[in-house]
């Protein structure tokens, strides 16, 4: 199919400013509306993006899929990791370890952020993967 | 001409639906939304009270949520990989 220079022009420019917010939602998560889930959707449909303008087969050689089912499964590791770590501190599965005690409000938690990452992070990873693998096969 | 009608009515009730549920403020005051945005803040740190009751009082149910995701991603590629 033929496609034109607007899309591929735009595309190109839209998709970093896609990531950029995604990466805002994910950070921001915990102070303003956001976090994991809507960020890693965000994320995502910059790569849906690319690969709908570009070809899955760009957008494959800049996420590589074995490199995005890899991240899927480490983070989904790391996140029942950080889960247990909550039990093994005696706190509870998927508590906030990092929070030691002290009046809160702080500024930031940085488990929460953390958790919101390591979201962001996968439902980005397995979102883009879902849709690269399903364009694959056009 | 008929048919018409009916579409026309059909849309009239839902969209009387959609303004009747989703104008304004929920009036009812339940205990948890109370002791959420009462506490929400001092127990979980975060300012943003969805994500606190998301990653504090259910972070459980978020885990779960990712395994769904890990699951669709696995169904996807097992698919995918049978079909070539």
């Amino acid at each position: 199919m033929r496609k034109t220079d607007i899309l591929d022009v735009v595309s190109r420019k839209l998709a970093p400013f896609m990531f950029l917010f995604g990466l805002y939602l994910v950070s921001h998560g915990d102070l303003s509306p956001g976090g994991g889930f809507q960020g890693g959707v965000v994320i995502a449909s910059g790569v849906i993006l690319l690969a709908m303008a570009k070809g899955s087969a760009a957008a494959a050689a800049l996420l590589p899929l074995r490199r995005l089912a890899v991240t899927e499964a480490v983070v989904f590791g790391l996140i029942l990791a950080a889960g247990f770590a909550g039990v093994v501190t005696g706190v509870g599965f998927l508590a906030d370890v990092l929070y030691d005690g002290s009046p809160l409000p702080v500024v930031r938690t940085p488990f929460v952020f953390i958790l919101n990452l390591l979201i962001g992070l996968k439902v980005g990873a397995g979102a883009s993967l879902i849709c690269l693998h399903l364009f694959a096969q056009e | 001409m008929g048919s018409r009608a009916v579409e026309i009515a059909a849309i009239l009730v839902v969209a009387a639906f959609l303004v009747l549920s989703l104008g304004g403020e929920h009036p009812e005051e339940t205990p948890v939304r109370a002791y959420v945005i009462e506490h929400g803040l001092a127990q979980t740190g975060a300012a943003n009270l969805v994500t606190s009751i998301y990653l504090g009082y259910r972070a459980f149910d978020t885990l779960g949520e990712t395994i769904v995701l890990l699951l669709a991603v696995s169904g996807v590629v097992l698919l995918v990989e049978h079909r070539r």
